[in-house]
């Protein structure tokens, strides 16, 4: 049943290897105030949080905003493997989806990222033109770390099945760096992503517009982690405006059930309205 | 500290099977007696416990034997908490 004052359209864009899927939602019968582009998170991450990206979606269109999601190549319904992602990939669909974007819903437009995708959303701010704020869940801060704990699912593979970890992190972290890709719970990690990920710190990436940092914690109340409190000074410091909010929730990108913060939905529909 | 008490709250808590781990004893098994504890699973409860206690675990301690029971879970990180 789709609730009325929106309208979804799912359809294919032309990517550099191949077609890339994508769904636009936009408000009925009026200009949207605002373009979204969303960009998902990494591997199992996308899938773990589909609800509430398109629960957001729904509530932001709903609202008067045009919403586009589109898969990254490698990713969901998008062409080819995950072996074959790449981040410059991942930062050409993310241009192509934005010129789509511009040309649809002429206006204002936003990037809004979870985890990596936040990662790839500060990225875009500095290369698109016309940005007008960053809408950031959960932010990767720091890539190096991501790939560890990536890492980590396999060996806690090897533990399930063989009792034992017989890797190490480093010695997978060598293992790509000497050119060999590495198979995770599913996901073949290419080398050239993990190093694009070891370099990924996302205080080195200060965007030249407003952002919206979101981020949820079981325990809720009001100070961000310290990691992501050391990135957030480093921006404003850099001059960059930013504006924390933290919502009492369950890390759904990884959780063992599909869960919903319906907080941050509200909250992050609430940071664009005047 | 009761590290019984502690581990089982976190397990329940990563695993979202909240009350059903208040009859869970130290001989409760873990690994391979519960559906949840998958991979990702397991991943999440490390990174829970390296938060909740302050330790890094390492990758030579991911052992079946740690995650058997919640019993060994806990001397697990009774060990951990005295290096």
């Amino acid at each position: 049943m789709r609730p009325p004052g929106f309208q979804m359209e799912p359809f294919f864009l032309t990517g550099r290897h191949g077609a890339l899927f994508c769904l636009y939602l936009a408000p009925h019968g009026r200009a949207p105030k605002a373009a979204i582009l969303y960009l998902h998170p990494f591997a199992e991450e996308m899938h773990k949080s589909r609800r509430m990206a398109a629960l957001q979606a729904r509530h932001l269109a709903a609202n008067g905003y045009a919403v586009l999601q589109v898969d990254l190549t490698g990713c969901g319904d998008s062409a080819c493997d995950f072996g074959d992602a790449r981040w410059e990939t991942w930062r050409d669909d993310a241009r192509r989806a934005h010129v789509w974007l511009t040309e649809r819903a002429p206006g204002p437009v936003m990037l809004w990222g979870l985890r990596s995708g936040a990662a790839l959303a500060a990225v875009m701010a500095g290369e698109l033109s016309g940005v007008s704020r960053l809408l950031l869940w959960q932010p990767m801060i720091n890539g190096e770390l991501f790939l560890q704990q990536f890492l980590r699912i396999k060996l806690a593979n090897e533990m399930l099945s063989e009792g034992q970890s017989h890797s190490g992190t480093h010695g997978l972290v060598a293992r790509l760096k000497a050119g060999v890709a590495i198979e995770v719970g599913g996901y073949l990690l290419a080398p050239e992503m993990a190093a694009a990920l070891q370099a990924l710190k996302l205080d080195h990436l200060a965007p030249p517009c407003p952002v919206e940092w979101f981020e949820v914690s079981p325990q809720g109340g009001s100070a961000l982690s310290p990691a992501s409190q050391g990135a957030v000074d480093t921006w404003r410091r850099a001059g960059v405006d930013v504006r924390g909010h933290v919502l009492a929730g369950e890390p759904f990108w990884t959780t063992q059930e599909i869960m919903e913060c319906p907080e941050l939905v509200t909250a992050t529909l609430k940071s664009l309205e005047p | 500290m009761d590290t019984i008490g502690v581990v089982k709250d976190l397990l329940a808590h990563t695993l979202q099977i909240g009350r059903r781990a208040d009859v869970y004893t130290a001989d409760s098994p873990l690994l391979g007696a519960m559906p949840e504890l998958d991979s990702m699973a397991v991943v999440n409860l490390i990174t829970a416990m390296e938060e909740q206690f302050g330790f890094v675990v390492q990758d030579d301690e991911i052992t079946a034997e740690a995650f058997a029971t919640l019993g060994s879970l806990a001397r697990f990180v009774d060990w951990k908490l005295r290096q």
